[in-house]
C-alpha cells in the first residue's frame, strides 16, 4: 500500500465534494483511484434504481462492457448478493467450478476478470449502491485493502448523498435519480461526440471530461449543453 | 428478472385501461394506473418546453386539474423542480416546514384544495425532457419502496408517449405510433442499456435532429422490423447500422 498515494486520493476526493460538483465525474474518479490504490484491473460503481435494476453510475474503462456485466448482475452476482446482504461479497475465483455464479462468471472470466470484490454503499441501514473490484489474476484482495476500499465506498455514499440534509428519506430517492438521469445525459453526449468526430466512446468521454475541467464547469452541464445544441459542434458555441 | 416482469404487468394495466375505454394507450392510462399503483387521490400529465411546464394534457379528476393549473399560473411547485433538477420531488407532507418554505404560495394553494402530499417525476431520458407526470393524495404520507418504483415505471412509458406524439407533430394526449397500440409491444425502457442512450446521440448527428426525435426514431427502426431497441442500438454503436435521415425509409410508417 501506497500510503502517499492513499492519504493524496482522500485529500482530492475531500477537495472535489465543493459546492456543486459534478457527482458522475466523482464517482469516475473514485474508480480511478480505486483501480490505483488497490491494484485492480477495473473497478465500477453501481446503484439501485428503485425501478429494480442496478445501474452503472461510474466505471473506469469500457463503460459498455463492464455495464454489460453489471446488467447480468441484475440476475445474479456478487454484486446483487452484496445489496441483498449489506455485506461485502468476495468471489476469489471465477474460474473456480463451484462458483454461485456461473453466469456471471462465464461472461466476467469472457471479459478477463478473475477476482471480483463488491463492497456495499450504505447509509444507516439502507444499501444504495455498491463499489465493484475487478482483477485479472485469481486471490482474494488483502484486508487492508479491503478496508480502505470500504472507506473509498463510504466517501462515495457521502458524495453522492451530500447535496442535501438527509433528514427526509425521499431526499435520498431524489438524489439517486438525478445521479442516474446524469449518466444518461452523459451517455447521449459520449455518443454524439464519437459520432461528430469519429472516435470510440472512452475517447469520447474523455474529451467531454477535459473540456469540463479546463472551463472550470460541471461534466453533466457540458454533456447537456451539448446534446441540447442544434448544432454538432464541440464544444458547443457559446450563447446557446 | 424482477424489474421486467413488473414493467411487463404494468404495461398490461395500462393497454387494458386503454382497451376499456375504446382507445388507443395515452398518458391518461398511465395517470390511472399510477392512481391504482400508489394509491393515489389523483394524478396528472403536463408538456414540457425548454423553460418548464407547459400546458396540461391529461387529468383523472377536478383537484388534479386545479394542481396542475396552479403551478402553472403561479410558476413554481413540484412540477417546476423536477425538471430543474432531472429527478423527482417527493413532498410526503405538504402541511410540512420544508414544502413551505419551497413553495409558499403553491403549498397553501393546494391544500386548499384538499392535496396532503404530492409527488412529482420528471417525463425524461438524460437531455431529453417531455413533461412530468404528477400525484397527490389527499392525506399525507411518503411513497412505499414498490410504489415509488412503479411511478418511475410508469414515468418511463409516458415520456415514450409523448415523444411519439410529439413525433407528429403537436403534442395530443392521445398516444400514436408504434408500441403504443393496446396489446402492442411494451415502451421496452425497463431494462437499460447505455448503448440505448449513446445510439441516441449518434443518431443526433447522423439524422441532423434532437435528441427527443432520434429516440423516437431508433424505437421507429426497432418496432418496424421487429427486434429489440437494445439490438437496435448496439448495432449503431458498433457501427455496423446507420440511420437514413429521410424519415419513411427505415421506420415503415
Amino acid at each position: 500500500m501506497d500510503s502517499e498515494l492513499l492519504s493524496g486520493t482522500f485529500v482530492e476526493l475531500a477537495d472535489t465534494m465543493v459546492a456543486d460538483f459534478d457527482i458522475i465525474d466523482f464517482l469516475h474518479m473514485l474508480t480511478d483511484r480505486s483501480v490505483a490504490l488497490l491494484a485492480a484491473s477495473a473497478a465500477g460503481v453501481v446503484l439501485a434504481d428503485p425501478r429494480g435494476e442496478l445501474r452503472v453510475a461510474a466505471a473506469t474503462s469500457d463503460a459498455a462492457g463492464m455495464a454489460e456485466l453489471f446488467q447480468i448482475q441484475n440476475d445474479q452476482g456478487p454484486c446483487l448478493d452484496c445489496f441483498r446482504s449489506g455485506h461485502s461479497v468476495t468471489a476469489a475465483d471465477l474460474a473456480d467450478p463451484g462458483t454461485p455464479w456461473p453466469r456471471f462468471a462465464a461472461a466476467a472470466t469472457q471479459a478477463g476478470f478473475r477476482t471480483v470484490e463488491a463492497l456495499p454503499m450504505r447509509l444507516r441501514d439502507q444499501v444504495i449502491g455498491a463499489l465493484n473490484l475487478f482483477r485479472a489474476t485469481p486471490g482474494a484482495f488483502e484486508p487492508a485493502d479491503l478496508r480502505i476500499a470500504q472507506a473509498l465506498a463510504d466517501v462515495a455514499t457521502i458524495g453522492l448523498l451530500q447535496e442535501r440534509s438527509l433528514r427526509r428519506s425521499e431526499t435520498m430517492a431524489e438524489q439517486l435519480q438525478a445521479a442516474l438521469n446524469s449518466r444518461v445525459v452523459i451517455e447521449q453526449a459520449k455518443g454524439k461526440l464519437a459520432e461528430r468526430v469519429g472516435t470510440d466512446m472512452d475517447e469520447a468521454f474523455r474529451l467531454l471530461r477535459d473540456h469540463a475541467r479546463n472551463t472550470n464547469q460541471r461534466l453533466t452541464d457540458v454533456a447537456r449543453d451539448f446534446v441540447d445544441s442544434t448544432s454538432a459542434e464541440f464544444p458547443p458555441p457559446p450563447g446557446h | 428478472m424482477m424489474s421486467v416482469s413488473r414493467a411487463t404487468v404494468l404495461w398490461g394495466l395500462i393497454a387494458e385501461h386503454a382497451a376499456a375505454g375504446g382507445r388507443r394507450v395515452a398518458v391518461g392510462d398511465v395517470c390511472a394506473v399510477a392512481v391504482a399503483s400508489a394509491q393515489a387521490s389523483g394524478a396528472w400529465v403536463a408538456a414540457a418546453s425548454s423553460r418548464g411546464p407547459d400546458f396540461v394534457l391529461s387529468v383523472t379528476d377536478p383537484v388534479s386539474e386545479q394542481l396542475a393549473e396552479l403551478q402553472l399560473l403561479l410558476g413554481e411547485g413540484p412540477s417546476h423542480d423536477v425538471l430543474a433538477a432531472a429527478a423527482p420531488v417527493l413532498a410526503a407532507d405538504l402541511g410540512d416546514q420544508e414544502s413551505g418554505r419551497r413553495w409558499p404560495a403553491f403549498t397553501a394553494e393546494a391544500r386548499s384544495t384538499g392535496a396532503m402530499a404530492v409527488f412529482a417525476f420528471p417525463l425524461m431520458i438524460g437531455a431529453i425532457r417531455s413533461g412530468i407526470i404528477g400525484l397527490y393524495r389527499s392525506s399525507p404520507g411518503p411513497l412505499s419502496s414498490p410504489q415509488l418504483g412503479d411511478c418511475l415505471l410508469l414515468a418511463d412509458t409516458a415520456t415514450v408517449l409523448l415523444l411519439e406524439s410529439l413525433d407528429g407533430g403537436t403534442p395530443q394526449a392521445d398516444g400514436i405510433g408504434p408500441g403504443t397500440r393496446p396489446g402492442g409491444q411494451s415502451p421496452d425502457l425497463a431494462v437499460h442499456r447505455v448503448e440505448i442512450d449513446q445510439a441516441t446521440g449518434m443518431l443526433t448527428v447522423q439524422l441532423g435532429v434532437s435528441a427527443g426525435e432520434a429516440f423516437a426514431r431508433l424505437r421507429a427502426y426497432a418496432y418496424a422490423r421487429d427486434r429489440r431497441l437494445a439490438d437496435v442500438a448496439g448495432d449503431i454503436v458498433a457501427r455496423r447500422l446507420r440511420l437514413d435521415p429521410e424519415p419513411g425509409q427505415e421506420a415503415g410508417r
